[in-house]
């Protein structure tokens, strides 16, 4: 795929992601704590944003969720794309492993303890997926022919 | 070009590229090979990285997904019958107990219907309907309150004993089901409808009873809010399409931890957290049947307990 498209996706899709887990955090704190059991089976989201697992150490997910698709947006910028920069690489692979990580640890949360699924959790997750794929297919590839280094290259 | 697709001599000179590509012992053919193994390695040697880690996650997820979907299934477990001594305690409470606890400020009360609806009955008689679930806790505590409270208008047959899911909050509450009991009074007609067992079935509780279009209909109209934040919730109670309860009376925690006859042995005693809690929600549910049957029998709703308990009833917003 296109460099240059794969990183619009990437930063689409990290936009995107902050405008779902934004979502997702508003319905966390103004979603009453449930004194009921739902009748709806599995898909229910305010069973899972009002579960005990919908924070961790005291922090909502879905604002961790938020921070997280930020980051990424900052680190798909095209600027961060172009960079040569180690810590950027690096700092894009890791995050995107953490959030990885990270929605692998809910699927286990919605399906084993909380016994529900949040359709809008589900869009985070494939949102993630998406970047992890992107991003680990794409994170070697710089824009060289604008760095000094390869300008120097070219030359020789 | 082989080279610059290497990755590792980006950015070295060129005279030092040209350096290492002289001829050498065999020594230093060795050497230039595990060079250029290790350069291998940068980047075009490790290409089936990402097609590995993308292997695992896809792996991890298919592996969670399947198993969350599938975990716990066991066949549906029919309640048992309650024990005579549980039976006879829930039916059995004295009139002066209900009297003694009243309506402790605690318990969540009825909301009464804003404007009036077409009556909700059963042949003659006014009905009460119930739309809860075996595994569900909330339901648990709420039928200790309904039974006790049921009967003081009629008399249950069948009545069964279960618990709720052992997988939820408030794990295996000791409670009675309604399905497979029988209700007779003159007063009303109780249409229980237990939705799933607590027993899970392909992920999911397995289904139990189904409510009837009238009856789902009814929920979505009063399950819903301004009666409740949380619509569709269970428990939910519609008493002649005149009052509404849409969560339960009192916490489960209440139960917790007690056996069936524990929690039927203190029902009697008006200084029991039991009693404070099952009692007095009794209490509730019986002004809000009182309101159905306009009162009748008057040796039920003219006592002093219902009759503070007919003040608690609230209205909607």
């Amino acid at each position: 795929m296109n460099r240059g498209v794969v990183q619009a996706v990437c930063l689409s899709l990290s936009v995107g992601g902050v405008v779902v887990a934004g979502y997702l955090t508003v319905a966390h704190y103004t979603s009453p704590s449930l004194l009921v059991c739902s009748d709806r089976g599995m898909v229910d989201c305010a069973q899972v944003t009002s579960s005990p697992q919908s924070s961790i150490a005291g922090v909502p997910v879905a604002v961790l969720g938020v921070f997280f698709f930020l980051a990424m947006s900052f680190l798909s910028l095209p600027a961060a794309w172009r960079s040569q920069s180690r810590g950027i690489k690096g700092a894009r692979l890791g995050l995107v492993w953490v959030g990885m990580c990270l929605v692998l640890w809910l699927m286990y949360a919605e399906l084993f303890l909380i016994h529900a699924i949040c359709l809008y959790c589900s869009l985070v997750h494939v949102i993630t997926f998406a970047l992890f794929v992107l991003i680990l297919f794409n994170n070697g590839e710089t824009d060289r022919a604008t760095t000094p280094v390869d300008a120097g290259l070219d030359h020789a | 070009m082989a080279k610059r697709k290497s990755g590792t001599t980006v950015g070295r000179s060129p005279a030092r590229s040209q350096s290492r590509r002289a001829p050498v012992t065999s020594k230093g053919n060795r050497a230039e090979r595990r060079r250029a193994s290790r350069a291998g390695k940068g980047s075009g040697g490790r290409r089936w990285l990402p097609w590995v880690s993308v292997a695992v996650v896809v792996a991890a997820a298919a592996t969670i997904v399947i198993a969350g979907l599938t975990h716990g299934t066991k066949p549906a477990s029919k309640s048992a019958t309650a024990p005579e001594k549980v039976a006879r305690a829930v039916q059995g409470v004295p009139g002066s107990t209900f009297d003694k606890v009243g309506v402790p400020p605690n318990l969540a009360p009825p909301i009464r219907l804003a404007g009036r609806h077409p009556p909700l009955v059963s042949g003659d008689l006014p009905q009460m309907l119930y739309v809860g679930a075996e595994y569900c806790p909330y339901c648990a505590a709420e039928r200790w309150a309904m039974a006790v409270a049921l009967s003081r208008f009629g008399s249950f047959k069948g009545l069964g004993v279960t618990e709720s899911s052992t997988s939820d909050v408030y794990p295996g509450t000791k409670t009675l089901t309604f399905f497979g009991s029988t209700f007779t009074s003159p007063y009303l007609a109780f249409t229980p409808v237990e939705t799933t067992t607590n027993q899970r079935q392909n992920g999911a509780y397995a289904p139990l009873q189904t409510p009837t279009a009238d009856q789902q209909r009814i929920m979505n109209q009063f399950d819903a809010p301004p009666y409740t934040t949380q619509a569709g919730g269970i428990p939910f109670i519609d008493f002649g399409n005149r009052i509404v309860v849409t969560g339960p009376g009192f916490s489960p925690q209440v139960l917790h931890g007690l056996s069936w006859e524990q929690i039927a042995g203190r029902l009697s005693d008006p200084t029991s957290q039991v009693a404070q809690s099952v009692d007095g929600s009794a209490n509730l549910i019986t002004a809000a049947i009182c309101e159905m049957t306009n009162g009748q029998p008057s040796s039920v709703c003219d006592t002093s307990g219902v009759k503070a308990a007919r003040t608690r009833i609230t209205t909607a917003g």
